[in-house]
């Protein structure tokens, strides 16, 4: 079985604290994060975050590392692109392309490190939430934000069924692999196409099933959704505020800092 | 008393298949009915017409004697009374949370949220499914998913519980523990429906049973006389009950007594006729005519009969001392069963009981009793089966505890004085919880247990 994001919140030690206390912590290390200007401040959140995340919600550090690894490739590229490309400044570093000069300068590198630090901790502080915050706990926050209930109910029930087409869908490729289907490009092409109609079909039959089930119990429009109280207790709410005077510290402190150049 | 009632009912579905024949079927109140039949032969449709979402061509649905009607309020009081169970249990189980999908058949009921609450709760302690009450279904082992789809309609508090094919696709002890669920919903005095073809299951489970085929119900009755009639059985494309085939073979080698109909292992054991002759080795200054005491049979002579007395009369002495000797025997002590209501339970006294109580073999029946079991680390012998099981230990002169809860007290209780009743063995039956109560309450509700009681665990 394949673990997904999903799986790892719902046995996460974290998922008994108050959602909206969660929430409150990732949207601050995000709103923090981006109008920070030094590289510093972000650099510290994602830290912290990552730290909670493997240490609080009992993440497997390799599993983390290797989530976190995505975005990350995928920055550090911009990264190079924003340091060749913006800025002026002193150049630090260059060459000769066809007789086109492509240099790296003080103020790109800058503004490389800065989006680079800044992706990385939105992506932990979004981590946090989706690895302590099952989207079983996301529905009862919707509920209360005042979502319309059938905007709710439909996507309760788009969650339930992802994972049973994910099954069906993993069984019919798995059928199709033992079976050659996967042999070479064109029968790959043909096989996915089968797939897809055939999965087409199950998600109507499904749903056609679905309603006689739901029938079948009298439905007339409600679903009940697990309202849970989760008190925050003190300690909970000593280290977030800890967390919080830290970040804040540290945004002032370094405030215009740079990674190269000093004080600006 | 009728409960559901069908007349000439007829299905056909949009693209012209037949999918009903004038099916005619009555469903008494409060017993087990096994809809029998090969795969394609109806049963699922006419399970669909009798909760109202498929609505006949032909002929009408009657529950309490009343036509169905089709508006929505009629509809809304059948299904809260019809609960069906699908074959798949992926179908019925669209909550993201077993929790919330318990509760949705009472929240549309329209019940107040206290109420929703404490439903839920006693529901999902009852099939011992509270601690995953906070799971997505997607975790659950198909045993699992089956109870709380069963979990979802004994919410609703139905009178009639429908289960199309309840045991495909799960593990023989998965599946005894669903069976164990329905006896126990059974003895509350629900009607339980289930479709199956599985003859085996029918055979042994059911009060009644009809015979589906090409869309008709070609034979009902009870299922002693259904799964003998070989004739109807082919046309059906089914087979025999195993342990009916095993019987019949005995039978013919004159092995059994005649005339009788085994449901179980217990009752094949109680019409084995038992060996008249046996070989045995004597002294010297045995005569023929002499009886002698052979003493109790062990080893080859009586593997697992080890509480046998037997006295011999000595017919013929062959050389080598070796006699001809007609038996004559009797039980000297069955074992005993003992019942554990862990309703009541006090671990230590359980702990102690088994330790001190010289127990042989400890059983426990339903997921709750497994759970506490599991929970004081007593090791199980018997998980499925139970009863059965320990009637067999039993009738061998073993001690043999069965832990279990709520109505299956008085199902294991009935079931054993039955036996006892029919067989003429004297095992010994209590329950030994510290708790006078309960156990005054049983001899109350099985009548003649008293003479069975033993003293010693008074």
């Amino acid at each position: 079985m394949t673990y997904i994001l999903d799986d790892y919140a719902l046995n996460s030690p974290l998922r008994e604290k108050n959602n909206w206390l969660k929430i409150l912590i990732t949207i601050f290390g995000i709103l923090v994060g981006v109008s920070s200007n030094s590289p510093v401040t972000p650099l510290v959140i994602s830290l912290c975050m990552g730290f909670a995340t493997i240490h609080f919600s009992k993440i497997p550090p390799k599993f983390y590392f290797k989530i976190m690894a995505a975005p990350a490739g995928f920055v550090l590229v911009s990264a190079v692109i924003i340091s060749f490309f913006t800025g002026v400044g002193n150049e630090i570093f260059g060459f000769e392309f066809f007789g086109h000069r492509f240099g790296v300068n003080t103020d790109g590198i800058n503004m490389a490190v800065l989006v680079l630090a800044r992706t990385i901790s939105g992506m932990s502080c979004l981590f946090f939430l989706s690895l302590s915050t099952p989207m079983i706990e996301l529905f009862s926050v919707l509920k209360t934000t005042r979502f319309p209930d059938s905007f709710i109910e439909i996507s309760m029930m788009m969650y339930r069924y992802i994972f049973v087409f994910m099954e069906v869908a993993m069984g019919i490729k798995y059928a199709q692999t033992v079976r050659l289907g996967y042999k070479d490009f064109m029968t790959s092409l043909k096989s996915l196409g089968m797939l897809g109609t055939s999965l087409f079909i199950r998600a109507w039959e499904q749903g056609e099933k679905l309603y006689v089930s739901m029938n079948s119990r009298c439905y007339d429009g409600r679903l009940i959704l697990m309202e849970e109280k989760k008190p925050i207790k003190r300690s909970d709410i000593i280290l977030t505020v800890a967390y919080f005077i830290l970040v804040l510290i540290v945004f002032y402190s370094t405030k215009n800092i740079l990674l190269i150049g000093g004080i600006s | 008393m009728t409960i559901l009632e069908t007349r000439n009912l007829v299905y056909i579905y949009p693209d012209g298949t037949i999918a009903l024949d004038n099916v005619s079927v009555k469903i008494e109140m409060g017993k087990k009915i096994a809809f029998v039949g090969c795969n394609g032969s109806g049963k699922s449709t006419l399970f669909l017409t009798l909760n109202g979402t498929l609505i006949p061509k032909k002929g009408e649905v009657l529950f309490h004697g009343e036509p169905v009607k089709y508006d929505a309020k009629s509809l809304r009081e059948l299904r809260k009374n019809v609960g069906i169970v699908f074959q798949n249990s992926d179908d019925q189980l669209f909550a993201p949370t077993i929790y919330q999908d318990v509760a949705f058949g009472p929240t549309n009921l329209g019940y107040s949220k206290e109420k929703v609450k404490s439903v839920v709760q006693s529901t999902l302690d009852y099939v011992g499914l509270n601690p995953l009450k906070k799971k997505p279904p997607h975790h659950l082992s198909g045993g699992q998913k089956k109870r709380v789809a069963i979990a979802g309609i004994v919410a609703m508090e139905p009178e009639v519980i429908i289960l199309d094919e309840p045991l495909s696709n799960l593990d023989p002890v998965g599946a005894d523990e669903v069976m164990d669920l329905l006896n126990e919903l059974n003895y509350f005095g629900k009607t339980i429906i289930i479709s199956t073809h599985d003859v085996d299951l029918a055979y042994r489970w059911a009060d009644y049973v009809f015979i589906m085929n090409n869309h008709q119900v070609i034979g009902e009755g009870v299922p002693e006389n259904i799964f003998r009639n070989e004739e109807l059985l082919q046309r059906a494309y089914l087979r025999k009950p195993q342990i009916l085939e095993v019987y019949e073979e005995l039978r013919r080698r004159l092995l059994v007594k005649a005339n009788g109909c085994p449901k179980d292992i217990p009752d094949l054991v109680r019409i084995l006729k038992e060996p008249e002759l046996m070989w045995v080795k004597v002294s010297p200054d045995v005569k023929e005519g002499d009886s002698i005491n052979l003493g109790l049979l062990h080893g080859d002579f009586a593997l697992n009969y080890p509480m046998e007395a037997v006295n011999g009369k000595v017919l013929h002495i062959h050389e080598d001392c070796m006699a001809i000797v007609e038996l004559s025997r009797h039980y000297v002590r069955a074992g005993s069963i003992m019942i554990y209501d862990t309703d009541h339970h006090d671990s230590n006294f359980l702990r102690l009981f088994i330790s001190n109580g010289d127990v042989d073999t400890v059983g426990a029946m339903g997921k709750r009793s497994k759970l506490i079991a599991e929970k004081d680390n007593i090791h199980l012998d018997i998980t499925s089966g139970v009863i059965d099981r320990s009637i067999l230990n039993a009738l061998c002169g073993q001690r043999c505890l069965i832990i279990t809860h709520g109505g299956m007290i008085y199902h294991a209780f009935e079931r054993i004085t039955h036996y006892i009743k029919e067989s003429g063995i004297n095992i010994h039956v209590d329950i030994i919880n510290e708790n006078g109560d309960i156990s005054s309450l049983a001899t109350a509700c099985t009548g003649d247990v008293s003479c069975v009681r033993s003293s010693e665990w008074g």
